[in-house]
């Protein structure tokens, strides 16, 4: 008979329960839609700062006081200077750390290969396991800062697999002169000694890198008996935009009073995180290479700020919607309650039965409005992102246990009503 | 002992006197008519012999037992189990057909039981019409269904205000024969009417003014059947 009541009135009235339903709806939408952009952002900026590769270049401060000087590049000169292998790990532990999202050492040398030609073999890190003093781990390297290469063929080298060593990765425009593919071995002769390098990959950078051979820092420091050195530094940083304390600082941090210093030093610009780079890495220089990603990093934590909040609006929003919707349902049905009070109803049952007639209401619309919720996250993962939103398993439950909550929330007002109702105020005219 | 008895019984808002000290009897399968101008207190003492009110004083034994001091709860399961209701509106629940309103009365009684609730309406004349709603039946109709639900339980008492008060005579007379068959099954019947033609119909004739009981007249030729002078006509 249960049943048959709640089947009535969902299959008879449900004109009634339709307006909840939508509400309902609604708001699981917007609460489904905003989360899984909230959970989904923080990736996708990083992501796409990443793509962008490195937004601060650290190199050795003679190497950059020659190049600004007389504009050469640095070949394998006596003078040339280099960056310590073992000063590394440093770059983690600045003020700043937790907004290095990656970074990568090159070290580049020349090398003869047995038709006689020279080629520029890079040594780099490509998946580099590191464990930082603070407990954490990372997995950085080009893998991710080269995440614009296009791998024609094989893959990439995998630092944490076995034999990466003897690895070597191809540029598209040396393998076709060479003529090699994947497998392939190549004996390359350093400054230092030779080795054969297995081809695992062969990649297209669009641009100079075409022409290099990367293998692992080890590998090419061995080869060019350059062991402990590096040349740059390539980092890849959440930024905050700069401004005119910031552009001020870059020029010389000494201008500022103690207090700018402060601020300056505290704040994510670039040009405090490249200062703080150069006080771990000795003789180092950093410079920020491009200014087009830096803003993204302040702009991820705002838009997941406002996120959150649309998503809790949206679920309160709802929650006062069903709040008046179902108060006004009852008061609507109070002749049709009264008559069950009247005929033997005890309050119960009559508070189950609204409770099941919402709840399913509820179910059937944050079912329709979820749907309609990720949909409306890709759109917007589409025309903001360029993406589409991963759904975040997480946000099934959530989006279950508020649309529950509110919903019963939304009743509570109601059932007071419903228990004051009396059959004879409400059954005699 | 009888099966209802009313003790000086008061409903007072405020100044108002709706029931002024009212005491009457009423004995198992008795047929009682309740006659008053509006605003008489009639409704107000079916609400308290139909256990939906309470009164300001006085008792009121149900199988002698006191039920003016019973809380909400309890005297929901008192009507639940004994009483049975027919308003003057025909209240039914809309979005429920015929056969699942009497049905209802079961489910908040014990277990409904489809088969039983379809010998109900075919009792009322209604077999035809069980699975269809409300709105699909006519005024006279939905009072069936009413009279239907309110002898589902096979209650001790079933109160009827104004039952007849919305229907032409044609479905007045069904509604009364039903009564009369009811009547003759051993229910105790209790009418709240201002016709006095339906009055007629009953045992006895208990009269209200002023939430006073001023008069009680006895049918001595009751026959439980209805007597119109044009009634040939009607029909
Ligand atoms: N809840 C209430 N609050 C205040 N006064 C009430 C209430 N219910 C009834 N009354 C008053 O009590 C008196 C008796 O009302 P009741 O409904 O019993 O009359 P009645 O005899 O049924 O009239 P009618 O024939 O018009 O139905 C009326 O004056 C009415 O205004
Ligand atoms: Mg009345």
């Amino acid at each position: 008979m249960f049943g048959r009541m709640i089947k009535g009135i969902l299959t008879r009235q449900w004109k009634k329960m339709l307006m909840i339903g939508l509400t309902i709806a609604l708001g699981a939408s917007l609460a489904t839609a905003m989360l899984s952009v909230m959970l989904d952002v923080g990736d996708k900026i990083n992501q796409e700062l990443k793509a962008y590769g490195a937004n601060i270049i650290v190199s050795p401060q003679e190497a950059s006081v020659i190049e600004d000087l007389y504009d050469v590049e640095g070949g394998d000169k006596a003078t040339k200077a280099y960056l310590r292998e073992d000063e590394l790990s440093k770059v983690k532990t600045i003020f700043w750390a937790f907004n290095i999202v990656d970074y990568s050492p090159f070290i580049s040398t020349s090398v003869k290969l047995d038709d006689g030609s020279e080629v520029k073999l890079t040594g780099s890190w490509f998946n580099h396991h590191l464990e930082l003093a603070t407990g954490e781990t990372l997995d950085s390297g080009i893998r991710n800062m080269r995440s614009w290469w296009d791998i024609e063929d094989g893959d990439w080298i995998d630092e944490q697999g076995s034999g990466a060593e003897g690895e070597c990765m191809v540029g598209t425009e040396l393998a076709k002169k060479l003529g090699i593919s994947v497998g392939d071995s190549l004996h390359v002769t350093g400054n230092a000694s030779a080795a054969d390098l297995t081809v695992k990959g062969i990649f297209d950078a669009g641009g100079d890198e075409d022409e290099y051979i990367f293998t692992t820092l080890d590998t090419a420091q061995a080869i060019g008996g350059l062991d402990g050195k590096v040349d740059t530094i390539e980092v890849s940083a959440l930024t905050t935009p700069d401004n005119e304390l910031s552009e001020k600082a870059a020029k010389d941090p000494g201008s500022l009073t103690i207090k700018q210093y402060e601020t300056w030093y505290c704040t994510a610009y670039a040009s405090a995180i490249c200062y703080q780079l150069t006080e771990v890495i000795t003789d180092s220089t950093a410079a920020p290479v491009r200014q087009v990603a830096s803003s993204e990093g302040a702009i991820l934590d705002k838009t997941e700020l406002l996120m959150g909040l649309i998503a809790v609006l949206s679920m309160v929003g709802s929650a006062l919607g069903i709040c008046n919707l179902v108060t006004a349902s009852v008061m609507d049905r109070s002749r049709e309650i009264g008559l069950m009070k009247a005929i033997g109803a005890q309050n119960s049952s009559i508070i189950l039965q609204v409770i099941t007639e919402i709840l399913i209401t509820a179910a059937i619309g944050g079912a329709a409005g979820f749907a309609a919720g990720i949909g409306f996250a890709q759109i917007i993962g589409q025309t903001v992102f360029g993406s589409s939103i991963a759904l975040r398993t997480m946000v099934i439950p959530i989006v279950i246990v508020a649309v529950l909550a509110i919903t019963l929330i939304g009743c509570i007002p109601a059932i007071r009503q419903l228990l004051k109702l009396s059959p004879t105020e409400v059954l005699h005219e | 002992m009888s099966l209802l008895e009313i003790n000086n019984v008061s409903k007072i808002y405020g100044e108002l006197h709706a029931l002024d000290k009212v005491s009457l009897k009423v004995e198992k399968g008795e047929w009682v008519a309740i006659m008053g101008p509006s605003g008489s207190g009639k409704s107000t003492l079916m609400n308290i012999i139909g256990c939906m009110d309470r009164p300001s004083e006085g008792e009121v034994l149900m199988d002698g037992i006191d039920i003016a001091k019973m809380n909400q709860k309890e005297l929901t399961l008192i009507r639940r189990d004994k009483i049975g209701l027919v308003f003057q509106q025909f209240h039914l629940v809309n979005y429920l057909t015929a056969v699942e309103n009497v049905m209802l009365s079961q489910y908040y009684h014990s277990i409904p039981d489809e088969k039983e609730a379809l010998e109900a309406l075919d009792r009322v004349g209604l077999a035809g019409r069980a699975r269809h709603l409300p709105s699909q039946l006519s005024g006279g109709e939905q009072q069936r269904v009413c009279v239907a639900r309110a002898l589902i339980n096979y209650p001790e008492i079933i109160l009827a205000d104004e039952p007849t008060g919305n229907l032409d005579e044609a479905n007045e007379k069904i509604i009364m024969d039903l009564f009369h068959n009811l009547h003759n099954e051993g229910t105790t019947l209790i009418v709240v009417t201002h016709d006095p033609e339906v009055a007629q119909t009953a045992q006895r004739t208990l009269f209200l003014r002023d939430g006073k009981l001023v008069r009680e007249t006895v049918n001595e030729n009751f026959t439980g059947e209805i007597k119109y002078e044009d009634w040939t006509e009607n029909k």
